[in-house]
């Protein structure tokens, strides 16, 4: 409809090739301009200013007593062995998180994109969970939990009477990786159910029109098509759950809620760097040391996903006839 | 046509899975595995909602009562009234509907730029878009909170528009895969016959991406309507959001906290989005199947 509105005549085209370079440069950066003020103003400088931040002993509160450290928060924070030990529980966090949570997203996509019944029903179930504030979602899951009057452990005692599981202490990890998951697949499904939806349903026609099975026509046309998603949520998968810290300290097995949440520790075995940062941050005002421990996160995060873009030549495939480039 | 073919579609996987295995036993798999995980899904949701009904003394009852024995709707009454409830989710719905429409605005256009037009130093600029999406959030806020409380930004919801109209990588970069999707041909036609590049974006590429526009919508809205750390940080007791209050509004008298009624005012507080997201799913989900197709 709106293709018709002109026609334009080979002189036109002509003029317009000339500047076309130039033309498109300037829209291009046109294009973009929010996001370069905004990138300059709201990260670069910060980022610069918590890197200055980081080279000194700050406090968060007096100015009059910082003095330039140099280096040595971050040769502290590499002799620092409570950093080594949140490192191994990080890197053990992401490696079971991030697969779990792509693969149950992907596989609800890949069935709610069938045709079956109270299908809008059990998406609205499964996405309920992620429109939860993480506040509410834990405080769900702490009472539910809990040793002595939650529903599960009371479950247990029906089961095998004094069967109790400390499952926010003894068995803290998995139970955040149950509760990450949780508490992110319905975002992890929307993404994968609408990149289900660009699949053209042409190519699948075809392969069945080939006697394609099922799986055969999953592994091999929806699959390979679906590769740019999983490649998008691989890539926030990991960024998310290396920043993992709020849903480590809500489900501290002390406490409740959040009343004191800065006092509050996470089970050991979550004390993620994130975690143990935030510690040194509001717990202990190191700021100075605090920002340098977020600048070896941001390194840690930057390597890993830098790793995952250098893959993405074999084994992504974007669409004929989309922008290779 | 196009609705053919979109239903073709739908019912495509169902018609594959007839040549190897009987309809029934396919259908009971997949009904099973689905009652099984949205029961656990709905699980702690139902818990706490079971909970909202509990007396104050009954909740942390032992042994474990399923349900109240008498119903405390009153509860849902306390909700709204121990707090100014409504004030407090106007404050989370303000901020949120107006950090959406600048996000997706500001993020589309930078998306479409990054997606398909052609220009030096591109590649290296999407490179940073991507290195900022791993910055983790804290690293720039505490900087960034200094410098507000420095111009009077805290304690305001300025920042909420300083961060809409800047845009955001997560949804440039979601954009950008939705948009490398879309055929180059019907672009390619469009400038042939004189459209500016602005038009393409606009009536193109914005008109076939609905899909991931409310994708993309819900995800920034309720980034800001659940969130609890940014409020906590940069906003006053008296113009903070729902999120915040929620946590630390419900006390009696003497400052414990009343559990039962602030359960029910997160229910309160859930119920919106679960609806928005019930009526949009369709919506959310569908809007790609015939993207491209329609020239």
């Amino acid at each position: 409809m709106f293709l018709n509105s002109t026609v334009s005549t080979a002189s036109v085209a002509r003029r317009r090739g000339l500047s076309r370079r130039r033309r498109k440069e300037l829209a291009f950066y046109l294009f973009i301009s929010p996001w370069i003020l905004g990138f300059l103003s709201l990260t670069l400088i910060p980022l610069v200013l918590g890197f200055a931040i980081s080279l000194t002993n700050y406090d968060g509160l007096n100015l009059f007593t910082v003095k330039a450290v140099g280096f040595s928060n971050y040769t502290r924070a590499v002799g620092d062995e409570e950093v080594a030990y949140a490192l191994t529980r990080t890197a053990i966090f992401c490696l079971s998180a991030v697969p779990i949570g792509l693969i149950v997203s992907m596989v609800l996509a890949v069935m709610l994109n069938q045709d079956v019944k109270f299908r809008g029903g059990f998406r609205t179930i499964l996405y309920i969970p992620y429109i939860i504030p993480v506040v509410a979602g834990t405080w769900a899951w702490k009472l539910m939990l809990d040793t002595n009057i939650g529903l599960v452990n009371a479950g247990l005692s029906v089961v095998q009477p004094g069967w109790t599981i400390n499952w926010l202490a003894d068995v803290a990890t998995p139970t955040l990786v149950a509760y990450c998951t949780w508490a992110a697949a319905g975002g992890g499904m929307i993404i994968f159910l609408a990149g289900l939806q660009g699949i053209p349903s042409e190519l699948r026609e075809a392969a069945q029109i080939d006697g394609a099975t099922a799986w055969h026509s999953f592994r091999s046309i929806v699959l390979p098509l679906l590769t740019p998603v999983i490649f998008f949520q691989l890539i926030m998968g990991l960024i998310g759950a290396l920043q993992t810290f709020v849903q480590a300290v809500l489900l501290a097995p002390s406490g409740s809620g959040v009343s004191g949440f800065m006092q509050i520790l996470p089970a050991r075995p979550n004390m993620f760097l994130m975690a143990y940062d935030y510690v040194q941050i509001f717990g202990k005002q190191r700021f100075g040391y605090g920002t340098a421990l977020l600048w070896i996160l941001f390194a840690l995060v930057l390597a890993l996903t830098l790793v995952v873009f250098v893959s993405e030549r074999f084994w992504v495939h974007y669409e004929v006839g989309g922008e290779r480039k | 046509m196009i609705i053919d073919t979109a239903k073709a579609y739908r019912t495509g996987g169902q018609r594959t899975a007839r040549l190897v295995t009987p309809r029934w036993a396919s259908r009971v798999v997949v009904y099973g595995v689905l009652a099984i995980v949205t029961t656990l899904f709905m699980l702690p949701v139902l818990w706490l909602v079971i909970s909202t009904l509990k007396a104050e003394g009954e909740y942390i009852a032992y042994p474990v009562t399923i349900f109240p024995k008498t119903p405390q709707f009153i509860n849902y009454y306390r909700a709204l009234t121990i707090i100014p409830f409504f004030t407090y989710i106007g404050h989370s719905l303000f901020l949120a509907s107006a950090y959406t429409v600048l996000v997706q605005l500001t993020s589309s256009l930078a998306a479409f730029g990054f997606a398909r037009i052609p220009a030096r130093g591109k590649e290296t600029l999407f490179r940073i878009v991507l290195a900022t999406m791993m910055v983790p959030g804290i690293v720039t806020v505490i900087p960034q909170f200094m410098v507000y409380s420095q111009i009077g930004l805290t304690g305001t919801w300025w920042p909420w528009i300083l961060w809409g109209l800047a845009s955001h990588p997560f949804h440039i970069f979601l954009y950008r895969q939705f948009f490398r999707s879309i055929p180059v041909e019907l672009e390619e036609a469009a400038e042939v016959d004189g459209c500016s590049t602005f038009r393409i974006f606009w009536q193109i590429f914005i008109p076939n991406s609905w899909g991931a526009i409310a994708a993309s919508s819900i995800f920034s809205f309720q980034w800001v309507w659940g969130d609890w750390f940014y409020p906590l940080i940069f906003l006053t007791d008296e113009n903070t959001t729902l999120a915040v209050k929620l946590a630390t509004g419900y006390l009696d008298p003497l400052g414990h906290r009343l559990v039962t009624p602030s359960m029910a005012a997160v229910v309160l507080y859930v119920l919106p989005l679960i609806v928005v997201f019930f009526l949009a799913q369709k919506r959310i989900v569908q809007g790609v199947v015939t993207t491209g197709l329609k020239g």
